[in-house]
């Protein structure tokens, strides 16, 4: 599990996002491609790729790509 | 004339899945109703709580595997009314379907119900005239996004009872499925979770009368498995605050 696959892996999750544009950093909630589709393929690819269930909420609570792998991680 | 009391004197009827939210509305419904209960579930507190508050029998059971089918089969005597209750709702875009929520919605949702009615019927556990409930969802005639696996095996349902209503009708069986639309219930509390509080809001509007109660889904399947409704087979009954007519 790194900071870099949770990136990819969102990028993959989240279509319509140009492979390699977001960072860490990137402040995904203010994504043109983040919508109510974007949340529940999020949360399912953590779910599939990384065993953890995270909450709708936790998608709202969080700011950046970094905030949420922290999320992830537990 | 009958009172609510008496309107399933002396009938024993099967709830799978009495623990849900859904399954233990219809089997508090049907106990007032005088039902002889026999509950079973798999979440054994649940169980004995639910049991010990109606006063009836259960089998605690974990329809997922073939022996807790015979389990429970052989526990029953001859019914008169078998509900279907059970199941589990995985959201998932199909992209990032597990193997095993595939597996679990198939099972649990559609093969189970089927197996279980094969094998009431072949040990003669079905009264002539019995009534079978088997609980879809209005996600069987509507594609929503993250529903694939629950939509399908729920359509698969519906499909197997219309085809077991021509079979058992010559005994005087009749067997339908109820469609219910968002209830408050665990699952759906589940299915917040992984939803957004925008998507949630949005998709409430598509409910004309609002969400429902899990006693909106008793009183159907109360009907359902009463001689109000002697002549009504075959079908899914939509009980869905209108969210079917859009």
């Amino acid at each position: 599990m790194s900071l870099e696959k949770f990136v990819e892996d969102f990028e993959e999750a989240v279509e319509d996002v140009e492979p390699g544009s977001l960072t860490a950093l990137t402040k995904y909630r203010e994504l043109e491609a983040w919508d109510s589709l974007a949340v529940l393929t999020v949360i399912a690819m953590v779910d599939a790729e990384y065993d953890v269930r995270l909450k709708a909420e936790m998608l709202k609570a969080n700011n950046t790509l970094e905030a949420l792998y922290a999320q992830v991680c537990g | 004339m009958m009172t609510t009391a008496a309107k399933f004197e002396n009938q024993q009827i099967l709830v799978v899945g009495a623990t849900g939210g859904l399954g233990a509305s219809i089997a508090r419904q049907l106990q007032e109703e005088g039902a002889r209960l026999i509950l079973a579930g798999r979440d054994t507190e649940k169980l004995s709580a639910l049991v010990k508050d109606l006063e009836c029998d259960s089998v605690a059971v974990d329809l997922a595997n073939a022996e807790g089918r015979v389990q429970l089969v052989d526990a029953v005597d001859a019914l008169d009314g078998f509900v279907y209750a059970a199941g589990v709702a995985p959201i998932a875009p199909v992209r990032y379907l597990k193997d095993a929520d595939v597996d679990s919605c198939l099972n649990l949702n559609a093969a189970a119900p089927w197996l279980l009615v094969r094998d009431l019927l072949k040990k003669k556990k079905l009264n002539s005239g019995a009534s079978i409930v088997c609980l879809s969802s209005v996600a069987a005639g509507r594609g929503t996004a993250g529903y694939s696996a629950y939509s399908a095996s729920k359509a698969a349902l519906e499909a197997f009872v219309r085809c077991l209503a021509l079979e058992i009708a010559p005994k005087g069986m009749r067997a339908n499925c109820i469609a219910p639309g968002m209830i408050e219930t665990d699952m759906t509390e589940a299915a917040a979770e992984r939803i957004s509080d925008e998507a949630l809001a949005e998709h409430l509007k598509a409910y004309p009368l609002g969400v429902g109660k899990p006693s909106d889904v008793a009183e159907a399947t109360s009907f359902l498995l009463s001689e109000a409704s002697r002549w009504v087979t075959g079908i899914t009954l939509s009980v869905d605050g209108g969210y079917s007519i859009h």
